[in-house]
């Protein structure tokens, strides 16, 4: 089948012969000062707060401010080729986004327009960029889990489907390999993932896009761009645009994540928008609206009730602090319409313990609920996390150089052999069985006789002797998705001989 | 030097300040609603002569009436000395008032406020007509006929030449814009047809790659 160019012609053709053309009525105002990607405009009387404007060069704007005498607009595009005095039309429609399969797989800026080079985007469907979010009636409590595939995460702080997981960290402390992990950990589990770059460096959306790719992620995700270069007011809606795209598949019922990297940069872009209108500025020069930019926002996550299909959209915002510096104004508001956040620090990052997760302060509001019983198990992660905290607190003391007895010495030896389990390769998500095999051989002390730092190497063949040998085993986990008395026989006795196994090899 | 590109600023419109219009349409209402029906022409005659004939000879004047160094009060007295006698009572007592609120300066914006609400209050408005060529008498008849037929007040053309409408006419009535004019036809056209392309290429594309039957 090849292309026919005289059907198109003729297409073109017969759309000329059929064209009658309308008188178009609009409302106009003209501009009065532009700059920074905003204009005032005198006239347009009747706008509406929200709506979408055109300016004759064909960049579209956003009305943000209705004043006395004055429309002010944000200008989502170029702004340069506007004068002054030019004329500016109302459209009578709101900001919108294209939605819809075509989307998936693309490169898109915050107003859908492709950025990757594979031809135009055809979709016949939209959505407003700003939706209300669904009532209390609408919804569903978070249960079923969303595998990040990272052991640290899945085990201690899980991630349900409609939940909203905060990530925060300092910079270069791996916030954004977190969400892509999750992104890659998607594959083949039906979930539709749009990734919000906003107000990154082009270079590392670039590198997002390539390992997406490399991963095959891309099959099923969306990127939509809006770099540090973009004009504030694209970086400002790159992430209700995300949303928007979110919630076309999430009414259909099927299940979305999204991921905002990093919603303190569109605070930032908000600040300088709402700062060049001349809205007051509040705490930190924010405007007073802020938080409810961030909470409007993180509202849309939700999990439908089955009513309305079931679908669920998880959302992953990613805030970068300074310093460590989780009180300041953006970081504590987000904290607080968050269901939870998982927090990560330098110095675990430099001292090699990736992901650099922070498990005392990390939490997730939904919790048990979102995790499967394996997981939950009293016997795999259900006392991880108080364990680790143990640890992390004899390990002070141990520092002092005291004399220990027997049993705090054990405790501090399965501590350092589950922080070492924990740690985890970039790219290398781990099935959810294969999570609880080696969390499980962990705290029940199989690996207690490794050298601490061998346990990496013990994990990987631990786990490919499951998946070859042991295959019944792992697959009664992955079915019943709970470790009844005769898996955990099971489970036990594989464990015993891979451990005489291991402990034969390394002689 | 030429291949730089031109930027027109300061156009007449824009230096209307929108938020000193909004204030001299409220001095323009009020005087207009002081005026009996009958005076009215007389009044606003009187003030556009103050206006656009007086003020510009007498620049001294000018001067003295919209700088801080007169007080409110002297101000007024300036007014009265000047014009009392000489001006109907109504229109000394408008610019005494207009003394006394500080908004002297304003004087050419209300006056051309004046005249406009002046019109509106006459079932008159101004209409902006946008052509590709220059009307003849004959065209401006026939569009002022048409207009007047369709819309509910007398229209008062402002008529104006752009040759990148190509054809067609456009009107303006406040802030609607009615374009019936070729560019915007056109733009049409071209939208209609480049999406109807990118359909007919991406359904060729989905044909290709989801070979039915061959």
């Amino acid at each position: 089948m090849k292309f026919k160019a005289d059907e198109i012609a003729s297409v073109i053709q017969k759309e000329i012969e059929d064209f009658r053309g309308q008188i178009e009525t609009s409302e106009v105002g003209r501009v009065l000062e532009v700059g920074d990607g905003i204009a005032r405009v005198y006239g347009l009387a009747g706008a509406m707060s929200g709506e979408m404007v055109e300016f004759p060069n064909g960049t579209r704007g956003q009305v943000f401010n209705l004043e006395e005498n004055s429309v002010g607009v944000i200008i989502l595009g170029d702004y340069l080729t506007i004068a002054e005095g030019d004329e500016v039309r109302t459209t009578g429609a709101l900001l919108s986004v294209p939605v819809g399969e075509a989307l998936v797989g693309r490169v898109i800026d915050p107003l859908g327009n492709p950025l990757d080079g594979k031809g135009p985007i055809v979709t016949a469907q939209s959505r407003p960029l700003e939706a209300i979010a669904p009532g209390i009636a609408g919804r569903q409590p978070v249960t079923e889990p969303l595998q990040t595939g990272i052991k640290a995460i899945d085990s201690m702080t899980p991630v349900g489907r409609g939940q909203r997981e905060l990530i925060i960290g300092d910079r270069k402390t791996g916030k954004t390999a977190i969400c892509l992990d999750t992104i890659i950990n998607q594959k083949g589990q039906d979930v539709i993932c749009v990734y919000v770059a906003c107000g990154q460096r082009s270079t590392s959306v670039a590198s997002v896009v390539e390992a997406l790719r490399a991963n095959g992620a891309m099959d099923y995700t969306v990127v939509i761009s809006a770099p540090a270069s973009a004009p504030a007011p694209l970086q400002y809606i790159a992430p209700y645009a995300g949303a928007a795209i979110c919630e076309h598949f999430m009414y259909q019922g099927k299940h979305t994540l999204v991921v905002y990297d990093d919603l303190s940069k569109q605070a930032t872009a908000y600040r300088q928008l709402s700062l060049l209108m001349r809205r007051p500025p509040g705490r930190e020069a924010y405007p007073g609206d802020v938080f409810y930019c961030h909470s409007r926002l993180l509202e849309r996550s939700v999990k439908l009730s089955d009513e309305l299909g079931g679908g669920s959209m998880t959302a992953l915002p990613v805030i970068e602090t300074l310093q460590g510096d989780v009180s300041a104004y953006i970081p504590t508001n987000v904290i607080s319409i968050t269901d939870g956040q998982i927090y990560l620090e330098p110095d675990l990052f430099f001292a090699g313990v990736r992901p650099a997760v922070n498990v005392g302060i990390s939490v997730s509001r939904v919790g048990g609920n979102a995790q499967t019983k394996a997981m939950k198990n009293k016997k795999v992660a259900g006392g991880l996390r108080l364990d680790l905290a143990a640890f992390r607190e004899l390990e002070a003391f141990a520092q002092l150089g005291t004399e220990l007895d027997k049993e705090t010495q054990a405790r501090l030896d399965r501590g350092y052999r589950m922080v070492e389990l924990l740690k985890q390769p970039q790219f290398q998500p781990l099935h959810f069985a294969d999570q609880v095999t080696s969390i499980f051989a962990g705290t029940q002390g199989f690996f207690d006789a490794v050298p601490v730092n061998r346990v990496a190497e013990a994990e990987r063949e631990l786990l490919r002797f499951m998946r070859e040998e042991k295959s019944e085993v792992r697959n009664a986990i992955i079915e019943s998705k709970n470790i009844s008395d005769d898996t955990e026989k099971a489970l036990r006795a594989a464990l015993d001989e891979f451990r005489k196994r291991f402990a034969e090899s390394s002689k | 030097m030429t291949d730089t590109q031109q930027v027109q600023t300061r156009i007449p419109s824009v230096l209307e300040d929108p938020s000193v219009d909004s204030i001299a349409r409220v001095y323009a209402d009020a005087l207009l609603d002081a005026v009996p029906a009958a005076q009215q022409a007389e009044v606003v005659g009187e003030l556009r002569e103050f206006v656009e004939e007086v003020l510009p000879r007498q620049a001294e004047l000018r001067r003295l009436l919209s700088s801080a160094a007169l007080g409110k009060d002297e101000k007024e007295t300036l007014v009265g000395k000047i014009l009392d006698g000489r001006g109907s009572p109504l229109f000394v007592n408008f610019l005494k008032v207009l003394a006394r609120h500080s908004r002297l300066d304003l004087l050419p914006p209300i006056c051309r406020q004046v005249g406009l609400q002046a019109e509106l209050r006459s079932g008159r408005r101004r209409v902006q007509v946008t052509s590709a060529i220059p009307a003849t008498p004959q065209l401006q008849r026939l569009v002022e006929e048409s207009l007047s037929k369709s819309l509910d007040f007398t229209p008062i053309l402002e008529w104006t030449v752009d040759e990148s409408l190509v054809g067609g006419l456009r009107i303006r009535v406040g802030d609607t814009v009615y374009d019936g004019s070729l560019r915007s036809r056109l733009r049409q056209l071209q939208q209609r047809v480049e999406q109807r392309s990118t359909n007919e290429i991406q359904s060729g594309r989905d044909r290709f790659s989801h070979p039915e039957g061959d």
